[in-house]
């Protein structure tokens, strides 16, 4: 029986409902259908059928061997899990200190992680620009990578900081009775409970540094050889013509990853976002 | 209220409140502790966040160009950009209509659509729930990037099967470049950024959804209360918090649309009919190097979303403190 409407519900709302499932999947699976179509069309960009009419790996071979597209991702995985680690560390610490000490300008802090969420990037781009170049890291990946970790900072400790308020107090106190210390009772009773937040954490930061375009575009310049993803993808758009074909077979390269993260992690998400965004 | 929200992990209400010391005991190390655990993020965040925060707010009272970036000597000059911007024609007649005005019209598509699509889901059984909401997630998955590049070639002049499928059955005659019109663009930005923002709100929804207590339905069922009665009068009410949630997350994201409006075709300053307070400032910076200009019209949006945010956070802090 529905949530909702609590009837035995007739024939013709059962129709309507399937017809609604429909059209809803429809709509939702339509770009990937076609984006995955037309990478595995030799005439992606002649023409246009709804299923390949000549089915052909060559759209995936020559993005990975002949378009650079292989240096984009070795980039784009340095980039990511640089950005991953570092800020998995740094979240986790200051989490730990939001959700488990009362202290001075606690609420203050708390408060500015949230408002730093809403800056637009597109304000931030222009003193950062500044900043990096005045370190001299304009075009290199660690400049990216310390951006990116400021950008995935936030998220990461207002999610894991419900994690840690969720693990109770009374298995600390426990650890602390059986004679141990604070650095041991971090390892050994609450990284292990935190660690699923900490995993649904760390793809959402992955996600944000794979996905990142404005900053990619920004920082990098015109060093290509350290393009990451987001941004290699222009190179298959020419002055006169698009490469459809390869445009798409690289998005796919893009997206798959992503959406099976995403599938994989969906309820860790929704929660996390949940009790970040109303209570934790 | 609020525990319709909470995470699955979170049983039983535990809001264990944080305490003062870490250890037995309340020594310095446990009163520095906490300080100690922030201080690398916090130095992060202030060195990268804050501080150009505040140096994009400099930067838009001076004429700063590429000599400025080059030699480090400030060149000031007021509130010149300010008042070069808000005097704009372009400010008013194009880039705040297509910075507000789709942001209203899309935050509003998005949560009705994604209100609808939770209920829809509401009312599956769990394997069809279950099936749905993760091709909703592939929806959510799909990268900015890759997925404005898949509607822009599905809405492509020439080859696009948008006007393949319009031709072929006889809608019109010859192909039609909708990228050129700020309206069909705008249309274009529109089932990009719903198609991509609904899952967040139909997931949110949903979760809230479920927590409905059943008898309150009933009791207005047995009323007489008609589905909609029941969805307005319980179920809206409920959702209240949730709702605000949504509504402001949408906001903030509809309002900064970025890459969406810069990859499109015209979308990168070519078609200035078609910019936005994003797209502005960074063409006026890194195309026309007046990162000055380029800074006001960055503190301008940066202004309107700290509004949204205040709203935000007011509606957090009344139901529960942090």
């Amino acid at each position: 029986m529905s949530a909702l409407s609590l009837r035995r519900p007739t024939r013709r709302a059962q129709a309507g409902k399937a017809v609604a499932v429909a059209l809803l999947l429809v709509f939702t699976l339509f770009p990937a259908y076609w984006m995955l179509v037309s990478a595995f069309d030799a005439k992606a960009g002649l023409q246009t059928s709804f299923v390949p009419a000549e089915p052909t790996l060559d759209h995936f071979r020559f993005v990975l061997t002949e378009g650079g597209f292989d240096v984009f991702l070795r980039n784009s995985a340095i980039v990511a899990l640089a950005t991953v680690l570092v800020s998995a560390l740094l979240a986790l610490l200051a989490s730990v200190a939001v959700a488990r000490f009362r202290f001075r300008f606690r609420t203050q802090i708390l408060l500015m992680v949230l408002v730093v969420q809403m800056v637009p990037l597109e304000a931030l781009v222009i003193p950062l620009f500044v900043q990096v170049r005045n370190l001299q890291l304009l075009e290199t990946l660690l400049g990216l990578v310390i951006v990116y970790v400021a950008l995935a900072l936030p998220f990461g400790i207002w999610m894991l900081r419900g994690f840690v308020a969720a693990v109770p107090v009374e298995l600390e106190e426990a650890a602390y009775i059986d004679g141990a210390s604070w650095g041991r009772m971090f390892r050994s009773v609450l990284l292990p409970l935190v660690a699923p937040g900490l995993v649904a954490t760390s793809i959402f930061s992955f996600i944000t540094a794979w996905n990142e375009f404005l900053f990619a575009m920004t920082l990098l310049g015109g060093a290509t050889e350290h393009y990451t993803v987001a941004i290699g993808l222009r190179s298959f758009f020419g002055q006169f013509s698009n490469q459809w074909g390869a445009i798409m077979a690289a998005s796919t390269i893009i997206t798959v990853p992503v959406m099976i993260f995403f599938i994989m992690v969906q309820r860790k998400l929704a929660a996390g976002l949940t009790s970040g965004a109303v209570k934790g | 209220m609020a525990s319709t929200l909470q995470a699955p992990e979170r049983g039983g209400g535990t809001t264990s409140s944080p305490r003062s010391g870490g250890g037995p005991g309340r020594s310095w190390v446990a009163r520095t502790r906490p300080w100690l655990l922030l201080a690398p993020g916090l130095l992060v965040l202030a060195v990268l966040m804050l501080w150009p925060l505040v140096r994009v707010v400099l930067f838009s009272l001076q004429d700063y160009g590429l000599r400025e970036i080059v030699s480090g000597e400030p060149n000031w000059i007021g509130l010149g950009n300010y008042t070069e911007v808000l005097t704009s024609s372009q400010l008013w007649a194009v880039v705040l209509p297509n910075t507000v005005g789709f942001a209203v019209i899309a935050v509003t598509a998005t949560v009705a659509f994604g209100t609808a699509v939770a209920v829809l889901l509401a009312s599956l059984g769990t394997v069809w729930r279950t099936i749905v909401s993760s091709c909703i997630m592939a929806a959510w998955a799909m990268p900015a990037v890759t997925g404005t590049y898949v509607w822009v070639w599905i809405f492509d002049a020439d080859r696009g099967v948008f006007n393949h499928v319009l031709q072929a059955l006889g809608l019109q005659d010859a192909p039609v470049n909708w990228f050129t019109d700020r309206w069909s663009f705008y249309a274009i930005v529109l089932l990009n950024i719903v198609h991509h923002g609904f899952p967040f709100v139909a997931v949110t929804v949903l979760a809230a959804l479920l927590g409905v207590p059943r008898e309150l339905l009933e009791a207005a069922e047995m009323d007489g209360a008609g589905p909609w009665r029941r969805f307005f009068s319980i179920i809206v009410p409920q959702l209240r918090q949730v709702f605000a949630v949504v509504v402001i997350m949408s906001t903030i994201w509809d309002f900064k649309v970025f890459a969406q409006v810069f990859l499109m075709p015209g979308g990168a300053g070519t078609n200035r009919e078609v910019l936005n307070l994003g797209v502005w400032s960074y063409v006026e910076s890194f195309g026309q190097n007046r990162y000055g200009f380029g800074s006001a019209i960055a503190v301008l949006l940066t202004v309107m979303l700290l509004v949204v945010t205040a709203v935000y956070v007011r509606t957090i802090l009344k139901e529960d403190e942090l």
